[in-house]
């Protein structure tokens, strides 16, 4: 897997500020699990957290050092957050971000079709008014409607691949959009191309067609 | 930016280094050998951070005084698996109370990569990447040097997406700024570190 298109700073660094949603945390991911060049600028972003922290103004505490200790030795373990990402299933051409998402192998999921060439698999239980978390699967040849974001739109390549004015995307790469940026993505080869979604707002439509089409694309 | 008027940036650059050295040192005391006199040292100095970093955030005392106590616990309890080749003893404290408050947040986990992942793109992955970060005390100095060179609009930015509001969203309206400013502000300061850092003999990306 050959990564071109990467996270910007500024995604990366709210990423470490923990701002994100979880929607767009898989995103970042995502990409983070096959990208090594993301990884060291996250790393960085951490390491500025705590360089910052050094610098950062205490306040005053109600308990000892050693009330804690004591504490400590009469509890059990409060939470182990690892478990529940180290139990995820694993799927063929899914990171593990996602893959704690899914129910079944990508061919195998309930997706439903929502316009020609196109359909999706809806993974966020909320009004899409919130904005979009979901995986896209589109047919050869499919032209989506030309749209931009009023926020932040992260688009990560699953499977195959698709084309649009700012560059050509392929599996492992991610689309970190701003909301000034429109775009019309071609699906530019004979395998369909999957794609995972995230954006914090609706979409805004370019033309008629797509305007018609937005309350049941959704994107 | 609480450091007194009159130190010089020397000085506070050698601070830094001799905390790094000593903070990364207690966890590995503590790791090692249960050492409670690296405990205290580390709460003492932490634990007001980690509860400050808590209510920027926007919690209640009350809550942020708890979590703080589980967040110090959990570092009594996992200092053996913290690594001072790997990071600074603040960067793992950071981490550990950004994860945990996110956990409290949405009462699930924050959303990492899994680093021995199969699918890394090798092709792309340079061999001493693990390298670049050794934390020595040069590695403090020269993070500390890239962050003070930072023009003021630069630096308020930052800090104030890593210890105050919630998004940049946030901070543009705080800061009565349209958000591809606070956005470019944080770019550019990222760029600028890593720049700095490259021509201080580092070798970051």
């Amino acid at each position: 897997m050959r990564v071109s298109h990467h996270l910007t700073d500024e995604t990366l660094q709210d990423y470490s500020v923990g701002s994100l949603s979880a929607p767009m945390e898989t995103l970042v991911a995502c990409h983070l699990t096959v990208c090594q060049h993301c990884r060291d600028r996250a790393v960085l972003a951490d390491q500025i957290g705590g360089e910052l922290f050094d610098k950062f103004e205490p306040v005053s505490l109600s308990q000892t050092s050693e009330q804690l200790i004591k504490q400590a030795a009469l509890s059990s373990p409060i939470h182990a957050p690892k478990t529940e990402q180290s139990s995820t299933r694993t799927f063929k051409d899914v990171p593990k971000p996602l893959a704690r998402f899914l129910s079944a192998e990508l061919d195998e999921l309930d997706w439903r079709r929502i316009a020609p060439g196109i359909k999706q698999v809806n993974l966020s239980e909320q009004h899409r008014s919130l904005g979009a978390f979901k995986l896209l699967h589109l047919a050869p040849g499919v032209v989506l409607s030309a749209h931009s974001h009023s926020d932040r739109e992260l688009t990560y390549v699953v499977k195959g691949s698709y084309q649009d004015e700012i560059g050509r995307f392929k599996a492992g790469d991610i689309a970190d959009l701003d909301g000034e940026v429109a775009h019309q993505p071609v699906v530019d080869t004979d395998e369909p191309c999957i794609a995972l979604i995230a954006s914090h707002s609706p979409v805004k439509y370019n033309g008629l067609f797509g305007k018609i089409m937005q309350p049941f694309v959704g994107i | 930016m609480n450091t007194p008027a009159t130190t010089q940036p020397k000085q506070r650059t050698d601070a830094a280094a001799a905390l790094r050295k000593r903070m990364g040192d207690n966890l590995v005391a503590i790791g090692e050998r249960k050492d409670e006199v690296a405990f205290a040292d580390i709460y003492s100095y932490y634990g007001g951070r980690v509860k400050s970093f808590l209510m920027g955030k926007g919690m209640n005392e009350e809550i942020a005084e708890e979590l703080t106590q589980e967040i110090m616990i959990t570092v009594w309890r996992r200092a053996e698996s913290y690594d001072p080749a790997k990071a600074a003893a603040s960067t793992w404290l950071f981490t550990i109370a950004r994860n945990r408050r996110i956990d409290y947040l949405r009462g699930n986990s924050r959303i990492e990569v899994e680093l021995d992942d199969e699918m890394l793109d090798l092709d792309n992955t340079e061999s001493d990447s693990q390298e670049k970060f050794v934390d020595d005390e040069q590695a403090a100095v020269r993070l500390n040097k890239a962050l003070e060179k930072l023009p003021h609009e630069q630096r308020q930015v930052m800090h104030l997406s890593y210890f105050r509001g919630q998004s940049h969203g946030a901070i543009a309206k705080w800061l009565d700024l349209p958000i591809g400013t606070v956005k470019s502000r944080i770019r550019l300061a990222m760029q600028a570190v890593r720049v700095s850092l490259q021509s201080d003999g580092g070798n970051l990306p």
